[in-house]
């Protein structure tokens, strides 16, 4: 009775508990303590994690639902893609107007930039519905539909670039976007004296965070996915319109996946089509794993899932700066995901 | 009794979060006893049978076999220490032979290899023992339950079983196929096998155990032995007080134009020129074998199936829903059956499988909380659900409760001052007959308070008590129509039927699977 509590206890709280021990074992006990708990380090791991983070929300999303969406990595980059194009041929088609002198060269590059994140946000969404139409309307396993998805989204921006590297002919406001933030620490407060400054990624990935778990715990929409994904046909026999419910998750993670590549796409002011956003899939659905969502749908936490970012990422940072070869990472995250799901088996609904 | 019980059991108890299911509870019995297990849902039949074949442990209490403890970790020890049980979902590998099922799992071998020969010989020996013509070589798919339920005792005894746990056995059984095995069940008691027989239909019990134990609660009520008591005196035992009028009165509607009409209405090839039409105020029951198409049917009228012919009028006004989303909307709701897969979600709160049908009520992005608990309190109370914790899960309730609040799910949706229709499936399956009781009452008194309730079902004696009038449908028409009143199981069985005595009730078809 006492080990079914503490076993319960530990298959809804794990995961906490293996943040907070990663935590307290880099930050007080490691080797490189000091270095780990710097706030620009912590910082940085929020940084190299926001992309991933914000994606696995929208994932969390789709998997409660009783779904999952292989896509993402190639949405993310087709975004990039379309959106920095798109934003470079405003640049070239405002030219003249910029030489009239109609419009400033300032002005010029915010409006190509905005085209750019409309476009990039545009094409996100589309992918995301067709994918939601697959899986609702052609009744295709989300798994076959998103995996067309994959390969097809990423040949599409591998095509538009000849396999090749998509420059931004301006950089000036990618780079205010991709490298700028807010001071959310000020620097009064830090050793360093500089203030500490979280990255628009960063914002954008605590905000979803944010909004997702409330989506999910709170409102009508995040009721109906969970009943959705826990059951389909008692869901549609209790007048939810689950075609529906289903469609609006794979349109939620492709704006997701969306943002996610634009961000990265302006952090670098340029897309790599066969780099960005790649196995992007795999890291988010590790993710959501790991935060204690149910693969089966029908129960699952945003919050967990944001743990479960940080927890690779603070797992990736700890072998980085312990000089241990990147290429045992992927062993150490495979080994990861998989005791997550064996202590989630516990459970089973 | 001098000699040590075959099967004791003392002072067992077990409890769940928040359900104590068993509370020292304490039996014995002899060898070769053929030992009865009655009880309403919930009562803690199932989690005693459990507890026996090692699936799970009790908290305390002991069990001793032939005098000596026993403590079993696994289904393997109950079945080592000679404890079988035969599930009502039989535990066969459909695509092996008869003769590889009995073996499975401890195939006799040669060399390393499966013998064939020795296996096929074992299983005619358990066979004929049991006086079954099933060839050893069929696939197990092939043969009908009744000759699967025989395979499966036939692997139990294979296994030296001194003790054999029956669990509703009948329920998929014809009444020839269920006079075979009672046969056969005197036939293993008289050869020292005890047998511990559970089942709803006391009729049943009465005929065939040697002593029966009533649990009620989680206690054991008494032991008796079936010259002591009657079936009503049973009843009363499991239930805890005596039953009165299971079935309320019945109120006459005040005439009035139809609520629901349904003209002509076909689902290809299921239902074929189906009419009929229900008054506010009255309770139409629809009666008929399975698959004869009443749940396509009520499917049909809320748009979970698109007609494919006909007419359906709301109010005098011709309907087509596309869904149980506008057929609610509209004031048509539809409880299903088959209440775990569709009727509530498990995992969700009792709280939230109230609202969940109209959740938009409660907020348009936003349900508000409160608004959702209150309203799931009233219902509770109003339909006496046993509900301890309407925050937790709905699956800790019994059958009958979770039943409860799936018709309260409707009730609470159907849109407020407009003229209602409520169309019930199988209401009461699965369900005790407490619970039953309550469930009648519940829809005599929608009815009267207007509602338009059609209700569905397999069992005649419910139609019968329940409804003002019973449409019977056969192969997806409608044979005909009786008064409730007046008519007789057997003119609805007729109907339903085709024929003069069709054997057995409309509840259990005998569901042949041949090659």
């Amino acid at each position: 009775m006492i080990l079914d509590r503490v076993s319960q206890l530990f298959e809804r709280y794990g995961v906490i508990v293996a943040f907070v021990g990663l935590l307290v074992w880099n930050g007080v006990f490691a080797e490189n303590a000091d270095v780990f708990r710097s706030p620009e380090n912590l910082r940085n791991i929020l940084n190299q994690n926001a992309a991933t983070g914000i994606v696995a929300i929208g994932m969390t999303l789709v998997i409660v639902g009783g779904g999952i969406d292989l896509a993402v990595g190639s949405v993310m980059a087709l975004a990039a893609a379309i959106g920095l194009l798109a934003s470079n041929a405003f640049l070239g088609f405002s030219e003249s107007y910029v030489e009239s002198g109609t419009l400033s060269a300032g002005a010029a590059e915010w409006l190509a930039v905005g085209i750019g994140f409309a476009a990039g946000i545009g094409t996100g969404l589309a992918a995301g519905a067709l994918n939601g139409v697959l899986v609702t309307v052609g009744r295709l396993p989300a798994f076959i539909a998103t995996l067309g998805g994959l390969v097809g989204y990423r040949s599409i921006s591998l095509a538009l670039a000849e396999a090749g590297e998509i420059r931004a002919t301006k950089t000036a406001v990618l780079t205010e976007i991709g490298r700028g933030g807010l001071p959310v620490v000020p620097g009064s407060l830090l050793a360093s004296g500089n203030p500490l400054i979280f990255s628009w990624s960063i914002i954008t990935f605590l905000v979803l965070a944010v909004v997702g778990q409330i989506v999910l715990s709170r409102t009508r929409y995040g009721r109906h996915l969970v009943a959705v994904g826990g059951n389909p046909t008692a869901a549609r026999y209790s007048a939810i319109a689950v075609d529906w419910v289903r469609f609006v998750s794979y349109v939620l993670i492709g704006l997701c996946a969306a943002l996610a590549g634009l961000l990265q796409m302006a952090r670098m002011s340029s897309v790599s089509t066969s780099q960005l956003g790649s196995q992007m899939e795999l890291d988010a659905i590790a993710a959501v794993v790991i935060g204690g969502t149910a693969m089966s749908g029908g129960r699952g936490r945003v919050w967990g899932t944001v743990l479960g970012v940080l927890i690779l990422g603070i797992i990736n940072n700890m072998l980085i700066v312990s000089q241990v070869s990147t290429y045992w990472q992927g062993a150490l995250k495979g080994a990861i995901i998989v005791v997550a799901v064996l202590i989630q088996r516990g459970r089973k609904t | 009794m001098s000699d040590p019980a075959a099967l004791a059991i003392d002072g067992i108890s077990k409890s769940f979060p928040a359900v104590k299911a068993l509370d020292g509870v304490s039996l014995s019995m002899r060898a070769g006893e053929i030992h009865g297990i009655v009880g309403e849902n919930g009562a803690g039949k199932s989690t005693l049978m459990k507890i026996l074949a090692g699936v799970q442990r009790p908290d305390i209490g002991s069990i001793r076999l032939a005098g000596e403890p026993v403590e079993f970790r696994s289904v393997g020890d109950a079945l080592n220490a000679g404890i079988a049980m035969i599930h009502q979902e039989l535990n066969l590998v459909g695509d092996l032979t008869v003769a590889e099922n009995i073996a499975l799992g401890r195939e006799p071998s040669r060399f390393g290899l499966v013998s064939r020969a020795a296996m096929r010989t074992a299983a005619t020996d358990a066979l004929r023992e049991l006086g079954s013509a099933v060839s050893p070589n069929a696939r197990v798919s092939t043969l009908s339950v009744a000759d699967m339920q025989l395979v499966e005792i036939a692997k139990a005894l294979a296994l030296n079983a001194r003790i054999l746990i029956m669990d509703e056995p009948t329920a998929v059984l014809s009444e020839r196929e269920t006079s075979a095995l009672f046969a056969l069940v005197r036939r293993l008691a008289l050869r020292g096998v005890t047998i511990l027989y559970i089942s709803h239909l006391l009729p049943e019990v009465l005929d065939l155990c040697d002593r029966i134990s009533v649990l009620r609660d989680g206690k054991l009520v008494t032991t008796v032995r079936p010259t002591e008591v009657d079936e009503r005196k049973l009843a009363s035992l499991m239930v805890g007080r005596d039953l009165t009028e299971v079935f309320p009165p019945r109120a006459r509607p005040a005439p009035a134009p139809p609520a629901l009409r349904v003209e002509s209405l076909s689902v290809l090839p299921v239902v074929r020129d189906v009419s009929f039409e229900v008054a506010p105020g009255e309770i139409l029951g629809i009666a008929g074998l399975v698959g004869s198409g009443r749940t396509e049917t009520a499917e049909a009228i809320v748009g979970l199936r698109a007609p494919t012919g006909g007419r359906i009028l709301l109010a005098s006004k011709p309907v087509r829903f596309r869904g149980p989303r506008a057929a609610i909307a509209a004031g048509v709701a539809y409880v299903s059956e088959d209440r775990k897969e569709r009727g509530v979600h498990l995992p969700m709160s009792c709280v939230e499988n109230v609202t969940i049908a109209h959740l938009k009520d409660f907020g348009r992005v936003f349900p508000k909380r409160a608004a959702e608990r209150a309203t799931a309190a009233t219902w509770i109370s109003r339909l006496a659900v046993k509900c301890p914790n309407p925050a937790g899960p709905i699956r800790a309730l019994s059958g009958g409760n979770q039943q409860k609040l799936a018709v309260a799910k409707w009730l609470d949706a159907l849109p407020k001052g407009r003229q209602g229709v409520l169309l019930l499936d199988e209401p009461t399956r699965g369900v005790d007959l407490g619970a039953k009781r309550e469930m009648y009452r519940l829809i005599a008194d929608l009815a009267a308070q207007g509602l338009a309730c059609v209700v569905i079902s397999s069992e005649l004696p419910e139609l019968l008590g329940l409804c003002h009038r019973i449409v019977v449908m056969r192969n997806g028409r409608i044979e005909g129509e009786v008064d409730a009143e007046s008519a007789t199981e057997e003119t609805i069985m007729h109907l339903a039927a085709g024929v003069d005595g069709a054997s057995g009730s409309a509840s259990s078809t005998p569901q042949r699977r041949t090659a």
